[in-house]
């Protein structure tokens, strides 16, 4: 299709300039230009459904443009437990897809819209999504372009499209590999103490890069992107290797995709190299997402309460790491342990391979598919009381109580840390 | 029409969640009509107690670098709903910039500003132009909003410009969007 190119003078365009100028219908745009684009698809959670179907109606939208765009997953509260009111938020949206002919509505159990997305086939590369949240990033990994905005989702739903400042990027690059006992959580706390203090990542979309981005699973890579937004990072991205294509390909039902590289020429307000094999395990301390210490510096910290789970810590690959410290050893008497599989693909894979089982065993608590202990919808925090967890935010008052406070940590540290009753370095029990 | 307003300056890494307003308090409200009594009440209240009470309709804050991060939308609504007419920063994360206008609250994205203003004085900050005029009468240049967000930041937020363009459409569904 010939497309008019803008009388600008453009130099290489980034991944994410590509995946923009695409969806603006665009030969190329500029970092800072307010375009509108088209998404390939908009995912929206349940939690403000209640404001959002308040917001339709006082507009007067009768029927959304492209119903079979729209990825309408419940995820935060899947319970729907007694004395909320989520049941009726549930029933509310589940009416208002049915009547809008949604298709792609994913009850509760189903998962995280981060995991339904890439799961199922609708992050693909070169793919714009709209989203309700930045840790959506995550769907990067298959090299899909997340662009959060919020609340606004309903806009992107009504118009089938909406507005974006094109981000300027940065360059990540990854090499060596990962030693015992580190994980790629461990790897974006280390990004985060590091680049959230002067701002560097601020409105960026990271791309990542160098020959570690290979060494790590696609569920590692995903974990990485899904916590880069407490930087003030936009968005982030990788070029997808042949794992991350045959994970696709596996998936996509037909549906297109094209393979977006940056421009050799693209520009890049700062370039970063991190080295995996330098990387240790490490601890955020409350109450900053970017207050990461090595683990030894928080070690020996009593715990009332683990977690694994969230966005940045459900996948089979930590679950699996979970197992591996559990295995025949029991969680500290005073200690409760939750652990949530990001989706029901990741729930009966985790059945299949034995770590269910494994985690019944050591005591731990497992729960459905959902952001559950994340946000303090289920595992609430008493005053005083300390929580180790692989969530996304330590804030004050997360989980609960005011004087509680949340550590952050990746799946081998809070696991070894709920066996030992406090924080613990994992490398002592993987030795 | 420049906004003029008195300036409220903060610093850098000012927390929006834990810092502008207290979110612990009110996150139970997921989903619920915004409490606009109880954003205002706590609005800046740890870093300023004096502001719920001494803030003023046309207001300007003025922030440091990454202005509010970390900010559920209830911290744009906290600022607009006691008053605040603009928001001029060194610099924030887009989320912030979305929320914000989404709900009636311009932000501007001005290196220079903390510099060039203190707090108290009073100054000129023009979305659409992008032009902020200082007491000296020297004008700091920012990015201007394109001609849809101006659009927004006008009707007081995205839902009330969209419910006045359905309303004057017959053919309500398929909004276009601008070209901008």
């Amino acid at each position: 299709m010939a497309r008019r190119a803008r009388a600008v003078a453009v130099t290489g365009q980034s991944v994410a300039q590509k995946i923009i100028a695409r969806a603006a219908g665009r030969a190329a745009v500029e970092v800072g230009d307010y375009v509108t684009v088209t998404p390939d698809y908009t995912a929206c959670q349940e939690l403000f459904w209640p404001g959002h179907k308040r917001n339709l109606e006082r507009i007067g939208v009768d029927r959304i443009p492209r119903p079979d765009k729209a990825v309408m997953v419940i995820d935060h509260s899947t319970s729907a437990a007694m004395g909320s009111h989520h049941h009726e938020t549930h029933r509310t949206l589940r009416d208002w897809c049915a009547q809008q002919g949604i298709e792609n509505f994913f009850g509760p159990g189903n998962g995280l819209r981060h995991l339904v997305l890439t799961e199922r086939g609708f992050a693909r590369p070169g793919t714009l999504i709209f989203s309700d949240e930045g840790n959506i990033a995550s769907i990067g990994a298959l090299g899909a372009l997340n662009i959060p905005i919020s609340t606004e989702v309903i806009v992107a739903l009504i118009q089938d499209s909406n507005w974006l400042a094109v981000p300027p990027s940065a360059r990540i690059t990854l090499t060596g590999r990962l030693g015992l006992g580190v994980t790629a959580r461990d790897v974006i706390q280390t990004i985060l103490r590091d680049t959230t203090p002067d701002g560097r990542l601020l409105q960026c979309c990271v791309e990542f890069d160098g020959e570690g981005v290979a060494t790590l699973s696609l569920d590692d890579r995903q974990t990485v992107l899904a916590s880069l937004f407490h930087s003030g990072a936009y968005t982030g991205i990788m070029e997808p290797d042949s794992v991350a294509l045959e994970y696709v390909r596996a998936r996509d039902g037909g549906r297109p995709w094209e393979v977006v590289r940056a421009d050799a020429g693209a520009d890049y307000v700062t370039r970063m190299t991190y080295d995996l094999g330098a990387i240790a395990p490490m601890v955020t301390v409350p109450p900053d997402a970017h207050g990461a210490v090595p683990v030894g510096e928080a070690a020996g910290q009593h715990i009332d309460q683990a977690s694994i789970g969230s966005c940045a810590g459900n996948r089979l690959e930590d679950m699996r790491d979970a197992a591996r410290l559990l295995r025949g050893r029991r969680v500290a008497s005073h200690v409760t342990l939750y652990i949530t599989p990001g989706s029901r693909e990741v729930y009966a894979a985790a059945a299949r391979e034995g770590l269910l089982e494994i985690f019944a065993e050591a005591g731990a608590a497992v729960l459905a598919p959902g952001c559950t202990t994340c946000w303090g919808y289920q595992g609430v925090l008493n005053d005083n009381e300390v929580s180790l967890s692989t969530q996304q935010f330590n804030y004050q008052g997360r989980n609960g109580a005011r004087t509680s406070r949340v550590f952050l940590a990746g799946p081998l540290t809070v696991a070894a840390s709920a066996i030992a009753g406090r924080i613990t370095d994992p490398r002592e029990m993987l030795a | 029409m420049t906004p003029r307003g008195r300036v409220w300056k903060f610093g850098d890494d000012v927390s929006g969640d834990d810092g502008i307003i207290e979110f612990a308090i009110i996150r139970d409200s997921f989903g619920k009509e915004f409490d606009e009594d109880a954003l205002r009440a706590m609005c800046f209240r740890r870093l300023r107690p004096e502001f719920p009470a001494q803030v003023k309709a046309g207001d300007i804050v003025v922030g440091g670098r990454n202005f509010a991060h970390h900010n559920h939308v209830e911290v744009s609504v906290a600022m607009r709903a006691s008053g605040i007419a603009v928001v001029v920063v060194e610099s924030c994360d887009s989320g912030f910039l979305r929320r914000a206008l989404n709900n009636g609250l311009p932000v501007m994205i001005c290196p220079g500003i903390a510099a060039a203003v203190s707090d108290g004085e009073t100054i000129g900050a023009d979305p659409a132009t992008g032009e902020v005029h200082l007491p000296t009468g020297q004008v700091l240049r920012s990015k201007p909003f394109s001609e849809r967000m101006v659009q927004i930041w006008r009707a007081g937020g995205t839902i009330p410009l969209l419910e006045r363009e359905f309303a004057t459409r017959p053919q309500a569904a398929g909004h276009q969007g601008d070209a901008a």
